[in-house]
């Protein structure tokens, strides 16, 4: 486990956000972090993003780290999956959304213009709240991102079985890869989802509320499969379930409003929340 | 169990193959590549708009010349139709007596495929079980896919028959047999849409005049049919359509006399209406001559009367749609 | 208050309204029922000895010797028929007769000059058959029993006048005499008149059911060198035969009405009445029905307008036509769904786009044939260096334009209904929106695709309207190249329900047409049904 020993980052109000220095024109590259901590891989400055006039997040800066599991945690409607989703910029699908502020990625401001999203979204996967396999056979599911690298023939078979057995679900499916993966189970789809983004090899797996469409027993897996994963990828995973967060993740942040409240340490956020409102959210008064 | 930390299949970062920002060319090639598409899709696209242009263009250019010579007078005020100039006489365009027979047989099938049309639809969304409507759906589906053609046959070898033999009529195909037929050709149309109207009119509604005490009829009849009126009067502009569009079917079966019906009810008179005169006399008019600009002249109004019918059908569904 | 009268209104809707869709389902059977029935006909039914020579004449098809001793073995039992009608009508020919007794007396003339007989006798004898010819053409000419017998009996009794004639032509004279006796014997010469005009008729049903004699020379007309070649057909020319019809005024004044008379009766007392009965139970020996299953009804091309023969070339025009129409609205109409959906913010061009395809399908089919005639053949033909008539192409391109809505609006709801999470789940994975769109969203929405594919086919193969100045014709060879106007499922079905005279004649091919348009329609409608039918299914997971 890695433990990022990091001052809490807070933010002092939510109705009226003090103005904080928008030093970080979009343009440039973040500055690297402090030396005793692992460089985040992503990193948020003011970053806002407006659907039309209305904003969905407002002036969001966090440090993501390498090798961790980040949650987002907060009332519905609190932008969390609308930051979640701006990492790998899938809000594009939304018309008319703007961004302002910095959201980096590996030092590469996503919103830069000449970004390039293929590589983008390959290197930062994303499950989704249902699980959405394609209506192909369970092969065809997890090579489809390979193939659009242009992986092809045994280095593509190995690449499947690779991805499916880190995903744990080799064992299940290694008979009837054929299959259409519709007929597999709820669990079994996310799981399948998770594969399927593997296969890209990302460092980055973003996650929409994966268990919100599943029972309890599939859920505890896709728990374990996230906690085995984290020593190789960094993961962010977005919940309405605080044991959830409590369980599986190395740092927390509460969203409200469209606003970041609270970063820190899961432990210490569950524990010894500073702002009243976090405290009032996790223990179950508002939310 | 997790089976994730396995070592030897760990993926290594493959950063540097694949950088996050494009290079100025790829950037360049790429806005060209994509807005090249773009392009091609919208030139392929636009072909249904120049077809719709170019249909109005040629058919005015074709119809021009008979009412820049003939006006419109003559056209619309006289049931005269002598298309060919004849021992002395001249030619005369007067459209009246096919317009009426258009207007006459669609009016006659309307009477008969509305009622039946739109009680139909009511059973499919309301009455019967799901599984029945699957059934029904496909039999009328087929009904609306017969070709005209195939109305029109049955209405001259089967139907014109049996008409003269037990009906003591003089010729078997008249107004009427093109009415029953058209009938059945729109109620199709007219199911289909009135369906997807009355559907479309919500549960609660019919819940609540339920919880009310009223009877499935009321409820029907007072609640969910003037709920969907906007939907179901547009079902019976598209059978209006339909039924004024039809080409084939009118001219086996209708007799093709150009006048108007004795006392006008009567409907075993033989009719003409504008469809079958096209097809009936665009073989003999030759490139050029007045006949054919006539012809085309028809066509236009037509095509003009279903433009209009158009139009109010989308205005009366946008309006259904914004209120559902 | 009145809740039975309430309550026994809801049961009286309830029952109209179920009634309606009952009166829908029944008046498909109805129409559809008869079309499919009658125009089976034409593909399995009762096929003669005649329809198997036919194939085997015409379409080189069946073992020839088979076929042959067939046709030798039904010509053993017409044999009989035919020896009836011919000693019937020797006897009643009296124009034949009358020529031949003219031609004697000339001969004779003739012979006696050549005889060196000196004037005298030779103006004697030349008398003598003058009379005898002039009292044969009397007996002849009458149409009294009782006074051709006098006349006859004239001839007959002048013995003297025989025994001075013989050995010479003129003798032939008492030989005529005495077979008229006979014929005159049997028959009432007051009907004679009618005897020949219902021979007419006899040996026509005869020529119908049967076909030419074989000692005849064969018509030119194809259909008039056989007999029946159909069960059901030699049926009616047996009824034909074997009863007599009048249009007799029973009231005065009012509408002749149709009566049936036995042919047998009017004939009875004669040699004749024995055909009937000998045709109505040999009629099976004589043509030897079989079952058949003429599936080369499909590929077969016609004869004698359509009398014999198939639909083939009227599929493969269909085929053609609509084949084209299709390939050319479909990249169309699929590209133009896709764009509507996957760029189309509803901005004033898509609106614009959608009532154009609005405004196409609204336009009635008639207008849409006008509108290929101005455009496609008369001004754009020319223009590629075609000649400007009607064309396949011609009618390809009008039928495109009448089936581009109906395959955008199939299109658009199909890409529609492709969940969006596919489309997150390729995007997420790196694919570009192109190739998400051709590698997700495009598979998905296939079948909905597939479906209004099959449904315009269908469409465009029952259209009639816009290929009427476009590309159909009523006969002509098959097309060769794309240029050439061709026969089409849905113009025959009209030209044989309405223009064409001579396919009257055969019913069963008028339906065997229609009925192969409506089964194409068919077959394509209930495929489409099924493949939305598996998506459903499919979308509701398996």
């Amino acid at each position: 486990m890695l433990m990022m020993e990091e001052p809490v980052k807070t933010k002092t109000t939510t109705h009226t956000p003090v103005p904080i220095p928008q030093a970080t024109p979009q343009s440039a590259v973040p500055h690297s972090a402090p030396k005793e901590l692992p460089a985040p891989i992503i990193r948020s400055e003011g970053f806002c993003l407006y659907y039309g006039k209305k904003a969905g997040v407002k002036d969001i800066s966090m440090d993501i780290f390498p090798r961790s599991v980040t949650a987002i945690i907060g009332p519905s409607g609190c932008g969390k999956s609308t930051f979640l989703r701006s990492i790998n910029r899938m809000n594009d699908l939304v018309p008319d959304t703007r961004a302002e502020g910095v959201l980096a990625v590996n030092g590469v401001n996503v919103y830069d213009r000449r970004i390039n999203l293929v590589n983008l979204r390959q290197q930062v996967g994303m499950v989704f709240q249902k699980p959405n396999p394609f209506p192909k056979s369970i092969y065809e599911n997890v090579a489809y991102g390979a193939r659009l690298l242009g992986v092809r023939g045994d280095t593509l078979d190995e690449l499947v079985e690779n991805s499916l057995r880190h995903a744990a679900l080799w064992d299940e499916v290694k008979d009837t890869l054929g299959k259409s993966a519709l007929a597999l189970s709820g669990g079994q789809q996310q799981r399948l989802c998770i594969a399927r983004s593997l296969a890209t090899k990302p460092q980055v797996l973003l996650m929409d509320e994966p268990c919100s469409a599943l029972d309890p027993i599939a859920t505890g897996r896709i728990e374990e499969l996230i906690i085995g994963l984290k020593n190789e990828y960094t993961m962010v995973i977005v919940t309405h379930n605080m044991q959830q967060a409590a369980r599986v993740s190395d740092r927390t942040a509460f969203f409200c409003m469209g606003d970041l409240i609270e970063c820190g340490l899961t432990k210490t956020l569950f524990t010894t929340p500073t702002i009243k409102q976090t405290e009032d959210y996790i223990t179950g008064r508002f939310g | 169990m997790s089976t994730a930390t396995q070592s030897e299949t760990k993926i290594e970062s493959p950063m540097l193959e694949r950088p996050l920002l494009l290079t100025a060319s790829q950037n360049r090639s790429g806005w060209l590549l994509s807005h090249a598409g773009r392009t091609l899709f919208m030139l392929v696209t636009a072909v249904s708009v120049v077809a719709v242009a170019l249909i109005f263009v040629f058919i005015v250019r074709e119809a021009w010349p008979f009412f820049a010579s003939r006006g419109v007078a003559e056209p619309l005020g006289s049931t005269a139709w002598e298309p060919q100039p004849h021992g002395g006489n001249a030619d005369q365009f007067g459209m009246v007596a096919m317009i009426f027979g258009s207007l006459y047989v669609t009016a006659g099938a309307m009477i008969l495929a509305v009622p039946v049309g739109i009680l139909a639809a009511v059973v499919l969304s309301d009455i019967v079980p799901f599984r029945v409507r699957q059934a029904v759906k496909p039999v009328v589906e087929i009904l609306a896919a017969i070709p005209s053609v195939a109305y029109g046959f049955f209405a001259v070898l089967i139907l014109a028959p049996l008409m003269q033999t037990h009906l003591g009529l003089s010729s078997g195909t008249n107004a009427f047999n093109s009415m029953l037929m058209l009938a059945v050709m729109a109620i199709p149309t007219i199911v289909s849409v009135a369906e997807d109207s009355l559907s479309a009119v919500g549960r609660e509604l019919r819940e609540a005049s339920y919880a009310c005490g009223a009877t499935r009829a009321e409820t029907l009849w007072k609640v969910v049919i003037p709920a969907a009126h906007n939907g179901i009067i547009a079902a019976v502009v598209l059978g209006v359509m339909r039924a004024v569009g039809e080409t084939m079917l009118v001219w086996m079966a209708s007799g093709n006399a150009n006048r108007i019906p004795g006392p006008w009810w009567n409907i075993t008179e033989s009719v003409r209406t504008m469809t079958a005169t096209i097809a009936g006399e665009m073989g003999e008019a030759a490139v050029g001559s007045m006949h054919r600009h006539a012809l085309f002249a028809v066509g236009l109004i037509l095509l003009l009367f279903s433009l209009g019918l158009n139009l109010m059908t989308e205005w009366l569904l946008s309006r259904s749609r914004r209120k559902a | 208050m009145n809740i039975p009268w309430r309550m026994r209104a809801n049961s009286v809707f309830t029952v109209v309204a179920l009634l309606s869709v009952l009166l829908i389902v029944a008046s498909l059977l109805v129409i559809l029922l008869p079309i499919l029935w009658r125009g089976g006909s034409a593909v399995v039914f009762r096929g003669t000895v005649e329809f198997r020579r036919m194939q085997l004449e015409q379409f080189q098809r069946g073992d020839t010797a088979a076929v042959r001793a067939e046709v030798e073995r039904a010509a053993g039992v017409r044999r009989h028929a035919y020896e009836i009608i011919d000693r019937f009508s020797a006897g009643l020919d009296t124009a034949g007769l009358e020529t031949k007794a003219r031609q004697l007396h000339r001969e004779f003339g003739a012979q006696l000059r050549n005889r060196n007989l000196d004037d005298d006798d030779i103006f004697d004898l030349r008398e003598l058959s003058g009379e005898l010819r002039d009292e044969f053409l009397a007996a002849l000419e009458s149409s009294d029993n009782a006074e051709a017998l006098g006349h006859l009996e004239t001839i007959l009794s002048r013995t003297d006048d025989e025994r001075r004639l013989h050995g010479t032509l003129a003798a032939a004279f008492f030989d005529m005499a005495r077979e008229y006796r006979d014929v005159v014997g049997r028959v009432d010469l007051s009907h004679r008149e009618e005897y020949l005009d219902s021979l007419q008729q006899v040996k026509e049903a005869m020529q119908n059911l049967l076909g030419p004699q074989s000692s005849e020379r064969l018509p030119a007309i194809v259909m008039e060198q056989y007999g029946a070649t159909r069960w059901d057909q030699a049926q009616q020319h047996l009824d034909h035969l074997l009863w007599s019809e009048t249009w007799v005024a029973v009231v005065p004044g009012q509408p002749l009405v149709k009566t049936r008379a036995p042919m047998e009766e009017r004939f009875a007392g004669t040699e004749l009445a024995e055909l009937f009965p000998y045709v109505r139970d040999n009629a099976e020996a004589m043509l030897r029905p079989e079952w058949t299953f003429y599936w080369r009804y499909f590929l077969d091309d016609s004869m004698s307008g359509h009398y014999f023969g198939g639909v083939g070339p009227e599929i493969l025009g269909t085929l053609m036509v609509t084949v084209l129409a299709i390939l050319l609205a479909l990249p169309v109409g699929v590209i133009t769904a896709a764009y509507v959906v996957e760029y189309g913010r509803e901005t004033v061009m898509i609106k614009a786009l959608r009532m154009c395809v609005n405004t196409l399908a609204g336009v009635p089919s008639i207008v849409f044939g006008l509108f290929g005639l101005a455009f496609f053949v008369i001004y754009l033909q020319p223009k590629l260096g075609l000649p400007q008539g009607s064309s396949i192409l011609a009618g390809g391109l009008t039928l495109s334009l009448l089936v581009l809505p109906v395959i955008i609006r199939a299109s658009e709801e199909a890409i529609r209904s492709v969940p969006p999470s596919y489309k997150e789940a390729a995007l997420a994975l790196g694919a570009s929106r192109f190739r998400c769109f051709v590698t997700v969203t495009l598979p998905a929405a296939m079948p909905g695709i597939l479906t209004g594919l099959i449904l315009s086919m269908s469409r465009a193969a029952g259209e009639t309207a816009p290929i009427l100045f476009t590309a159909g014709v009523a006969m002509g060879p098959i097309p060769t190249s794309i240029a050439q106007p061709t026969r089409t499922l849905a113009y025959s079905s009209y030209d044989m329900a309405v223009g064409d005279k001579m396919a009257m004649l055969a019913p069963h091919n008028q339906f065997g047409m229609v009925m192969t348009l409506v089964a194409v329609v068919l077959i394509l409608n209930i495929t489409a049904i099924i493949v939305r039918g598996r998506m459903a299914r499919k979308l509701r997971g398996r």
